[in-house]
């Protein structure tokens, strides 16, 4: 991460430079997002067993778990299913699931909103929280190191273990909450924001506690900066020092750390949701690798790989618009 | 500003996708049972006649489809769509099959004779995904015999017809070859909305049989049984299928809840090969069967939720034998072992799989009993998904489970020689012929003793020892009653449950 951090967005003199540096970020996101579809076809191909093989019932002999494959289409050579997969998603078919034969765009998007509202809650509380966290282990000067290794063990603690603990607490010995999170068929998860409170927090606390680890160096080198020093001497008010001197320096890194953080939260929610039974996209996607549904598994990791992607381009641009440092002033080394 | 636009853009990018959130459901005075059961919602089918994963598919399709036959709370079979069963021969090859006449899909077409020979095909034509579910009967020289008969043939003598026909042969119209979508159905209920999660379905004013006593039912596949508990514990469902015994014990009894009881639903039996060193040996294998504690393993792993075993493999058929008790005799064990030339010890890997609640617990207490007979067991836990392929019907020494099968059922399939999941090599060519003669004889008592001899003899000489079964939990309001409580696939057949009232 410190590195991500440490690589500066381009400094563009020009208007011209900026347009340019958009499209390299761009292409850079579509040859990621193409690396990301091989990884994912090549993650799926080397599981063990296949469709066929978990569709099979015990005892099914070798010709007809054969007769399965075929049926499938899973006989078809490694690179034959990537290209017609890839075909198919560029002209906007995610094709159909091995297990029930229904088109997989319907099963993620019977799921998307769940998700979706619960990655967007979680960043909504785990971001302001990192900020917080992140600058007060930052500003801690004598205990800075015991401050980061409090914040790093905190997160270092599992989802689950976190997602129990919070449920136990919360729903168990105050009873404030529903133990799950069932959403009545066709709801929205926000015609029930009390269902949403126990996941969000789940994922939320170790996302924000991590990020705040990240971003205490951060905090703590701008903190450093001898520009601080010298309004401090001149007796800038506490709050005019943070705003004017601190944050500017701080924005950059704490909105790359909040894209990152946004890839482990869709990686989070797949315990959540198992959890507390909550209809998203990360159960579908536990399901799906269980039984070997490679079409249903491809479609849910490509889009949790474009929302990773598209949150650190947009954070790249975003840090590129936002940098103090840039338009002619001389970059600082760390 | 430049912070919370920033944060927006983030929020938006995974808001894009909430724009498909639907109407909330309307909130109705309709009697509705919420039934969270097992099941894993991504695997969701419609298809009733192939590979069915999820236990709440099936509770759907039970509720759907008509069936042929049913179980009832004990075991015996029940006519349902099928008023009866006869065989038209001396041998019992051929059997006719009158249909009620008054069974019509909820698009309004009668049920016919032809719909079901359609559905019985279709179902064997599924067999490498349904366990050659009807593999016993000649569905090509099955005929039609008019609007609600039909002639059924079986490949040989098959006295237990209408436990063939039970449970799962779920009807659906002539051609419906393509059941991605769900098709059109007789049974009590019909579909409503939904989503893969959560199938709704309306009582079916049409149907046949006695009203169902709710007029919705909400049939929720949740995977992970805590939360199932959980649901029913915070109010989110009536009903939770299958919960852990620790669940029940805790939720049991308190706050409104109470345990429905479907005993012998769990079996996990230990699997000796004989085929294999040393349990080709008679011996190792009763010094095995009289080495491990029955009474501890089912206090320890179903916390008393069971009843002890006497290697009885399907214990809730009704023609299981009332076999005596085994004893544990430590003392015996260690002298059949030295008797078989392993006075020195013998070592022994047991293979099990953390898939199934309970399984990894008994498979270490069995090495901590064996332990004191002197056999050193190392127990080895491998995931689900190596289990399968690479434990179940592979190993010599393993932990299975068998759920509550029928006795005919799982002899056809894993005790007779040429058996397909014949998973403990019992290649006895004279219970062969028993098993056969079994089947093929007319009267009931007398076949029911024949097949309670071959269990008992399956105990005795066999490889497998069920220790104990553990009872199905099923976790409810009290508001709810008349969920099923027999063996098998009885529990399927939820359209008497009622709530409140």
């Amino acid at each position: 991460m410190p590195d991500t951090v440490k690589a500066a967005a381009p400094s563009p003199s020009s208007g011209g430079g900026a347009a340019r540096a958009a499209a390299l970020a761009a292409a850079r996101t579509g040859l990621l997002l193409a690396a990301a579809s091989i990884a994912v076809f090549a993650a799926t191909d080397v599981l063990p067993g296949d469709a066929a093989w978990t569709r099979a019932a015990p005892g099914a002999t070798e010709e007809q778990v054969a007769e399965l494959r075929a049926q499938l289409g899973l006989d078809r050579p490694a690179w034959r299913r990537y290209a017609d997969w890839v075909g198919g998603l560029l002209t906007g078919d995610a094709g159909t699931s091995l297990v029930n034969g229904r088109p997989v765009a319907d099963a993620v998007a019977q799921r998307a909103a769940a998700t979706a509202a619960l990655v967007a809650g979680a960043l909504a509380v785990a971001a302001p929280l990192m900020l917080a966290l992140g600058w007060w282990a930052g500003a801690a000067r004598r205990v800075r190191a015991a401050a980061t290794a409090v914040l790093t063990g905190a997160a270092a603690v599992p989802t689950a273990v976190a997602a129990s603990g919070l449920a136990a607490l919360l729903s168990g010995t105050l009873g404030l909450l529903p133990a799950v999170s069932l959403l009545a068929p066709g709801a929205s998860p926000l015609d029930s924001p009390e269902l949403l409170v126990l996941p969000v927090l789940s994922v939320a606390l170790p996302t924000a506690l991590f990020g705040a680890g990240l971003l205490s160096g951060a905090v703590a080198d701008a903190l450093r900066r001898p520009h601080v020093a010298d309004a401090r001497r001149r007796g800038r008010p506490a709050w005019a020092v943070a705003c004017v001197d601190v944050l500017p320096f701080v924005l950059a890194p704490f909105v790359r750390v909040v894209a990152v953080s946004a890839g482990g939260l869709v990686a989070a929610t797949t315990v959540v949701e198992t959890l507390f039974g909550y209809p998203g996209l990360g159960s579908l996607l536990v399901s799906a690798v269980a039984t070997r549904d490679v079409p249903v598994v491809q479609a849910v990791a490509m889009l949790a790989a474009l929302v990773v992607l598209a949150g650190l381009l947009a954070a790249d641009l975003v840090a590129a618009a936002v940098d103090p440092r840039r338009g002619g002033a001389p970059r600082e080394a760390r | 500003m430049r912070l919370r636009s920033v944060l927006a853009a983030a929020c938006a990018i995974t808001l894009a996708a909430a724009g498909c959130a639907n109407e909330a459901a309307p909130a109705e005075e309709t009697a509705t049972l919420r039934y969270a059961a097992v099941g894993s919602p991504a695997a969701t089918t419609h298809d009733p006649h192939g590979r069915v994963a999820n236990e709440a598919d099936y509770l759907r399709f039970a509720m759907l489809y008509d069936v042929l036959t049913v179980p009832d709370e004990h075991g015996e079979i029940q006519p349902r769509l099928a008023e009866s069963w006869e065989p038209v021969d001396g041998d019992l090859t051929r059997w006719r099959i009158d249909l009620r006449d008054d069974a019509v899909f909820s698009d309004g077409s009668p049920v016919t004779a032809a719909d079901v020979l359609f559905s019985l095909r279709r179902i064997q034509g599924k067999g490498a995904e349904n366990n050659g579910r009807l593999s016993m009967f000649d569905l090509d020289a099955s005929t039609v015999t008019g609007e609600h008969g039909l002639e059924l043939a079986t490949v040989q003598p098959y006295a237990e017809v209408g436990a063939a026909l039970a449970a799962l042969t779920f009807v659906v119209p002539e051609g419906s070859d393509d059941l991605t979508e769900p098709a059109v159905g007789s049974g009590p209920f019909v579909l409503g909305d939904g989503d893969d999660t959560t199938a709704v379905l309306e009582r079916n004013d049409d149907w046949w049989g006695p009203e169902p006593r709710v007029d919705r039912l909400e049939i929720i596949a949740m995977a992970d049984p805590a939360a199932r508990a959980a649901a029913v514990a915070s109010g989110q469902a009536d009903v939770a299928g299958s919960v852990s015994p620790a669940a029940a014990g805790e939720h049991g009894g308190t706050g409104g809840l109470q345990v429905v009881h479907r005993p012998a639903a769990v079996n996990y039996p230990l699997v000796m090969d004989l085929g294999s060193e040393p349990f080709d040996d008679p011996g190792v294998r009763e010094a095995v069967k009289l080495a491990v504690d029955r009474e501890q393993l089912v206090e320890t792993v179903f916390l008393g939720h069971g009843q002890v075993g006497a290697d009885i493999v399907s214990p809730a058929d009704p023609s299981a034998p009332d076999a005596a008790p085994v004893d544990r005799d430590v003392e015996r064990a260690r002298e059949l072992l030295a008797d078989a030339g392993h006075g020195d010890g013998l070592s022994l890997t047991l293979h099990t799989t953390n898939s199934y609640p309970g399984m990894e617990e008994a498979a270490v207490l069995v090495a901590e009993q064996l332990q004191e007979a002197g056999v050193d067991v190392q127990v080895e836990v491998v995931p689900p998904d190596t289990y399968w392929a690479e434990v179940w019907n592979v190993e010599p020494f393993y932990l299975n489970s068998l759920g509550g099968s029928g006795f005919v059922d799982f002899a056809r399939m894993a005790l007779v020689s040429d058996g397909p999941i014949n998973e403990t090599g019992w290649n006895d060519e004279e219970w062969d012929a028993d098993f056969a003669e079994a089947l093929a004889t007319a009267d009931a008592d007398e076949r029911r003793d024949r097949l309670a001899g071959l269990q008992q003899r399956l105990a005795d000489e066999g490889g497998y020892v069920v220790w104990g079964t553990g009872d199905g939990l099923d976790l409810a309001t009290e508001a709810v009653s008349g969920l099923p409580t027999g063996p098998g696939f009885h529990r399927l057949f939820i359209d008497q449950a009622g709530v409140g009232g």
